[in-house]
């Protein structure tokens, strides 16, 4: 059982991999239909399929495909044309075949569900004559696809007249299809008997040989026999065909290792995931290796030992990176997986909104993450939709406005930087801004007053609104208002950015910029007051420094005008809350994000730098706070907050902005006398913290100890009265003096703080080593009681 | 299967299901204190329990959530206990702790005041929550009275469960 699991396995992930190509050649085949290598290739994929579905028992699909194979064999050998109507009889069956497979993925069985035998008789019906009625069979599967073809020629069931199908049971209808077929074949017999009697070579169906020109004689009893007896699907033609599969496998082989053999290995998802995260925990291992050799270095400068340390972290560092982008590439599928369905897609829609419509399709090789190419499917149909629908117009109106007749839907991949760019252009009427404000206000998306200060760019971003939607008619393929807003949504959720171009009459272009992949970003590290956010790069537009003066309030929101664009701004500190501990310098810092097609600027107090971060999410009990994406760790083992760009600008829009305060923070406590302030002493000795004492106590200063640069620290952030001045000793256990600044000085809060070193200590170095650290003074031992009074006097302005 | 085979994993059965029933009688605890309260968990919900760590806020949560930390490479919800029970807050001291609890995929961390001990109760010594509303919703389990004290035993899924 195990066993034929695994091949069932097997040939489904085969099947699919066929058929996606099949779409592709199939529509490719009704231009080129003399194409002898395509029809090839088609042919085989038919009876590959064919010849593992009977291995496997799978009757139902044997009989389908064996059919199409019929057709598709006659049609390479150039018995039977290619016409557009054959190809209407064709696809579907490709369809029901798609159809087939996933139940058999499904269920394991093609048995139910699906009945086969409508199609069954079209493809008799093609295979047997040189002419085909189409009837609208009742079936889900091809419904829409499905349409009454003209016929151009000469049909022996002209004089059966039209017949009401859809009033008919299935088995009338089946027992009607059985009749004309006979009937028609009955004609076909004659005539072929006349062309015969006449001199002409009739062609002979044929089953698949290898050479092609053998024909095979005791195929012919067959036919005769056949459609009686395969209008039942459950009678399958089981010595026939399970010999051929065996004959004719040689046949592919042959000819595909002409060409060059890519070598794969099917590997589970979930392997390479799993892959994947590990690579994430060693990059974070790898950036908190860099920060730790850094520190290192500055404390060992000239240490022998460090160049060698230097050395295998820059090795490391680059084996890392190397191996991120190999694993990365693992997971990288051809973006041609998604554009293979678009050529079929634009066929029947042309057919069905009576338009001519090219699709030229460029960059299919462009490669992006496996989890992208499964999200961008959808957006990327519903704007070829809608391309096709709203964008290119009808032949006749092209005729009149002077464009060929056939319009030209183009995608087009590439990469740009860290992003893949996909482009669709259609060379159709074009958005016209200002009908769209009028039909958005008409449905109350905006307001008039919204309208007026709208650019056309904005004005073009309304087509992604939500209950929006241009076309005067609700049609089948667009119109109902949902597909554009899905686009949105989507390419949101991968970070990615839309831009929209157009001219009215010419043109519409949309431009999707998406990220290479998902599980590990560049970021953007920024500060606000004393907290840290990354911000993805991806939505990152540009940062400009700006001036508090530079800033407009226009109704209640502040905007900056930037070069000719007027942007509106948000702090990043009213969106998270944050605690406002410092006052904001003359200067800040604006970054400006884009996503989708909208665009804000938002303001923050620090940039920090540009990161890689590993995405980790917050876990059910955080999951979905708005505003945060995620979380990552950083290089000191603290966690960083992933700002989600998305949630930040819809947060926006309601966050009523106040002007950049420059007033100074009404919380800082007056101060009258010496009592007011309060100094720490921080020394291990208690002799020493002694000696401070007596010469700072007379002052009528508040006196905090501590022990040690931990006990400091903790101290420091608990206590309720402000620290004034610090007086540090440098040789201390657990932290010591110059750990002890340098921490101190990683907080905006206390950046300012006098800090007086009070050491025995005194070498030059000793001292720069103090200044780098974030000393503010130096005093050494043995010091006069009256000098250290002096300089704390100093430091907290009381002289 | 041999008939033989069969016995021995019969066998082998009854005592897996005879072992546990005798344990069950006893449940193994730890408690600690929040605030001038004496709480307690079953021991087997703790991961671990921890020093504390350097955390980062996460914005537009209520107070009691004090945001994430980094617990080896995980990223976990921290939880102040005390604003939680509606205690008022309180610096961390020397006795401070996080204690990490797990209840199926999710893990938290929750701020205590001090880590008391492991106690070993009776079942019978337990009597439900006081309050016979909503039990189900009640973020306490039982009461375990041992000597002279009650030790409230807190509910670990509802602890871990999101209710803002």
């Amino acid at each position: 059982m195990d066993e034929f699991e695994e091949i069932l396995q097997d040939f489904l992930v085969e099947a699919f991999e066929l058929i996606e190509q099949l779409d592709l050649d199939l529509v490719e085949l009704e231009n080129n239909p003399d194409d002898l290598d395509l029809l090839n290739r088609i042919f085989r994929v038919a009876h590959t399929i064919k010849g593992s579905s009977s291995f496997l028992n799978f009757d139902v699909l044997t009989e389908l495909t064996h059919h199409m194979e019929d057709v598709l064999n006659k049609a390479r050998k150039g018995e039977l044309q290619v016409t557009p109507e054959v190809m209407d009889v064709v696809l579907p069956s490709i369809d029901m075949m798609k159809g087939l497979l996933e139940q058999i993925r499904n269920t394991g069985s093609d048995q139910d569900g699906i009945e086969i035998e409508g199609i069954v008789a079209q493809l008799k019906a093609v295979l047997s004559g040189e002419d085909v009625h189409v009837a609208e069979i009742e079936d889900s599967e091809i419904e829409d696809t499905l349409e009454e073809t003209e016929s151009g020629y000469e049909n022996p069931l002209d004089d059966e007249g039209e017949i009401d199908i859809s009033s008919m049971s299935e088995d009338a209808v089946e027992a009607e299809i059985e009749r004309l077929l006979k009937k028609k074949q009955e004609a076909d017999k004659a005539r072929r008997e006349a062309k015969i009697a006449a001199g002409e070579s009739v062609p002979e169906f044929q089953a698949p040989v290898l050479e092609e020109e053998k024909p095979k004689e005791e195929e012919k009893p067959k036919e005769e026999e056949k459609p009686k007896e395969e209008v039942k699907p459950k009678v399958p033609v089981k010595a026939e065909v399970q010999k051929k599969p065996v004959t004719t496998a040689s046949a592919p082989a042959t000819t595909s290792s002409q060409k060059s053999v890519e070598q794969t290995i099917r590997v589970d998802v979930n392997r390479l995931d799993h892959l994947m995260n590990l690579i994430g925990e060693l990059v974070l291992g790898k950036n908190r290796l860099m920060k730790i050799n850094d520190d290192v270095e500055e404390r060992y400068e000239g240490e022998e030992f460090l160049e060698e340390l230097n050395q295998v972290v820059s090795m490391i560092s680059l084996v890392t990176t190397d191996l991120q982008i190999a694993v990365m590439k693992t997971r990288m599928l051809p973006i041609g997986k998604v554009f293979n369905k678009f050529p079929r897609m634009i066929r029947d829609l042309s057919r069905e909104l009576q338009k001519k419509i090219d699709l030229q399709i460029e960059g299919e090789e462009t490669e992006l993450d496996k989890s992208i190419v499964e999200e961008i499917g959808d957006p990327l149909v519903h704007i070829i939709r809608n391309s096709c629908d709203h964008g290119i117009e009808s032949p006749a109106d092209r005729v009149a406005k002077g464009k060929p007749e056939m319009g030209v839907v183009s995608l087009k991949a590439y990469n740009e930087g860290n992003h893949i760019v996909v482009q669709i252009t259609d060379d159709g009427k074009g958005l016209n801004p200002n009908m769209l404000k009028v039909k958005s206000i008409e449905k109350g998306v905006i307001t008039e007053k919204e309208a007026n200060t709208m650019t056309d760019k904005e004005a073009y971003g309304l087509i992604f609104r939500p209950g929006f939607s241009t076309a005067a008619k609700v049609t089948n393929v667009s119109g109902r208002g949902v597909g554009m807003d899905v686009v949105k949504t989507n390419i949101e959720k991968l970070n990615g950015i839309i831009d929209i171009d157009s001219e009215v009459g010419e043109y519409t272009s949309m431009k999707l910029k998406i990220p290479l992949t998902l599980a590990i970003i560049q970021a953007l590290l920024v500060g606000v007051q004393e907290e840290y956010y990354a911000i993805p790069l991806a939505s990152v537009l540009e940062t400009v420094r700006i001036t508090a003066d530079e800033i407009y309030t226009v109704e209640n929101r502040q905007v900056l005008r930037l070069r000719d664009e007027v942007l509106s701004l948000v702090h990043l500190a009213d969106v998270f809350d944050v605690e406002k501990v410092f006052d904001n310098s003359d200067h800040t810092y604006v970054v400006v994000l884009g996503l989708a097609e909208a665009k804000i600027g938002v303001i923050v107090d620090s940039l920090v730098g540009q990161e890689e971060i590993v995405i980790k999410n917050l876990g059910e009990y955080l999951k979905g706070m708005e505003g945060i994406a995620g979380a990552t760790i950083r290089g000191d083992g603290g966690v960083t907050l992933i700002v989600d760009v998305a949630a930040v600008m819809h947060v926006a829009k309601e966050i009523k902005s106040h002007a950049v305060s420059t007033e100074a923070i009404t919380s800082k406590k007056v101060r009258n006398g010496p009592e007011d302030y309060t100094v720490m002493l921080v020394d291990d000795s208690k002799t020493d913290r002694k000696i401070m004492k007596t010469a700072i106590e007379p002052l009528g200063i508040q006196i905090v100890e501590a022990t040690d640069g931990v006990d400091a620290l903790t101290k420091l952030k608990n206590s309720e009265e402000e620290i004034d001045v610090m007086l540090v000793d440098i040789e201390m256990p657990r932290m010591d003096g110059y750990t002890l600044a340098s921490e101190i000085r990683k907080y905006n809060r206390y950046k300012g703080m006098p800090l007086i070193a009070v050491t025995s200590r005194n070498s030059k170095s000793d001292r720069m080593r103090g200044v780098e650290a974030g000393m503010s003074e130096y005093i050494t031992k043995p010091y006069s009681v009256e000098y250290l009074a002096n300089v704390v006097k100093r430091n907290l302005g009381l002289e | 299967m041999s008939g033989k085979l069969q016995e021995v994993v019969q066998k082998q059965r009854e005592q897996q299901n005879v072992s546990p029933v005798s344990d069950d009688e006893v449940l193994q605890l730890v408690s600690f204190v929040v605030g001038e309260e004496e709480f307690a968990i079953p021991i087997l919900t703790i991961q671990e329990i921890i020093k504390p760590i350097e955390h980062t806020r996460v914005p537009r949560t209520p107070p009691f959530v004090l945001g994430v930390f980094n617990l080896r490479g995980s990223v976990i919800p921290l939880i102040d206990l005390r604003l939680k029970f509606g205690v008022t807050a309180k610096g961390k001291t020397e006795d401070t702790r996080y204690i990490v609890l797990k209840d199926g995929v999710e893990t938290a961390g929750f701020v205590i005041d001090r880590l008391n001990q492991a106690i070993r109760i009776n079942k019978q010594k337990i009597d439900p929550a006081p309050e016979a509303t909503a039990q189900d919703k009640s973020l306490i389990e039982g009461v375990g009275k041992q000597d002279d004290r009650i030790i409230t035993i807190l509910r670990v899924s509802k602890l871990l469960e999101r209710d803002f």
